[in-house]
């Protein structure tokens, strides 16, 4: 199946993307995590501060399904 | 408490504003935390619409990198202490408040001292580990507070009042690994910390919440606010713990 990865900030450059300045189509299976997909393109989990999908929260024990689209959020703790 | 005649007149464009209410955001209390690019913005904001009573922690000297983004500052500025300076300015602009100078960095041993008697807190911290502090200090004492953050093209923005909300621990418990110095620039955290003033005025009036358990995302790069829920986290360090019982609005 086809997820895509999304990340922006510091995260953006680590996701590689592809298919646009944020995203990164990935292949994978339906019973690979989310931390296990992250670690399959080379990202340290420990780099995402927040992850979501389809406008909630998740961690990275989420395991997505076909198409969707993984958004992963950097680090925010500036003032 | 009724507002003066020249109170009426200065704020006589917001009194035309639906659900406004005057009395109860001349008689309110806010501790802004820390007053530099989101403090300062909010402060600057809370101040001119008439909260009747402001308190600014900050224990920062204001540095030539900080104007930028932190407009309540000048150039001959650089080495005074920002929270004295901000109620200055703040009280040139509008000296129909009172503001309160606690030149000292928020610590869990002055945390209960300096909320102390506070409706809500504003974080206008610069960095995650104190905002953690903040946000035991806001569960313990039961004072909402309204979280704020920037980095590069990205700002945050949430309300935490347990146990009617997740905390901030429920969302992101631990140290964030971000580069530092943060990479900023001036407009942003003037977006952030206006949202965050405008949350905390229709806190204060209405006692509504508008973005329970919801973290309001705004994408300077593309102009875009995106709005991603949660939920309380069960066995969350700081608010799975004992519910405090003191007063709530």
């Amino acid at each position: 199946m086809i997820i895509f990865i999304k990340a922006g900030g510091q995260l953006r450059a680590m996701i590689k993307p592809d298919i646009d300045h944020y995203t990164r189509k990935v292949e994978t299976d339906g019973e690979k995590t989310i931390g296990e997909i992250l670690k399959g393109i080379s990202l340290d989990p420990s780099f995402v501060a927040l992850i979501h999908v389809d406008g909630k929260m998740k961690d990275l024990s989420y395991k997505p399904s076909n198409g969707q689209t993984i958004t992963l959020q950097p680090p925010v703790s500036g003032g | 408490m009724p507002l003066s005649k020249s109170e009426i007149e200065r704020y006589q464009r917001q009194l035309l504003v639906d659900s406004w209410d005057k009395e109860r955001l001349k008689g309110a209390r806010v501790l802004v935390v820390g007053v530099g690019g989101l403090g300062g913005i909010s402060a600057a904001y809370l101040a001119a619409v008439g909260v009747g009573n402001l308190r600014l922690c900050d224990s920062d000297r204001v540095e030539l990198s900080n104007l930028n983004r932190q407009i309540l500052f000048a150039a001959e500025d650089i080495g005074r202490p920002k929270a004295a300076l901000a109620a200055k300015r703040l009280s040139a602009q509008n000296p129909e408040i009172k503001i309160e100078v606690i030149s000292d960095k928020l610590t869990e041993t002055n945390a209960i001292e300096l909320t102390s008697g506070c409706d809500l807190i504003i974080d206008g911290l610069d960095n995650h580990s104190d905002r953690l502090k903040l946000n035991n200090v806001s569960f313990d004492l039961n004072i909402p507070f309204i979280y704020g953050a920037i980095n590069e093209w990205q700002g945050q923005l949430s309300f935490f009042n347990p146990p009617k909300t997740a905390c901030l621990a429920c969302l992101m418990p631990e140290e964030l690994q971000d580069p530092k110095p943060t990479p900023v620039f001036g407009a942003l955290p003037g977006v952030i910390g206006s949202l965050q003033a405008t949350l905390a005025l229709r806190y204060l009036m209405t006692g509504e919440n508008p973005i329970s358990n919801a973290l309001l995302i705004f994408h300077a790069d593309t102009m875009a606010f995106e709005t991603v829920t949660f939920e309380r986290r069960p066995g969350c360090g700081v608010c799975g713990k004992t519910i405090p019982s003191g007063p709530r609005r």
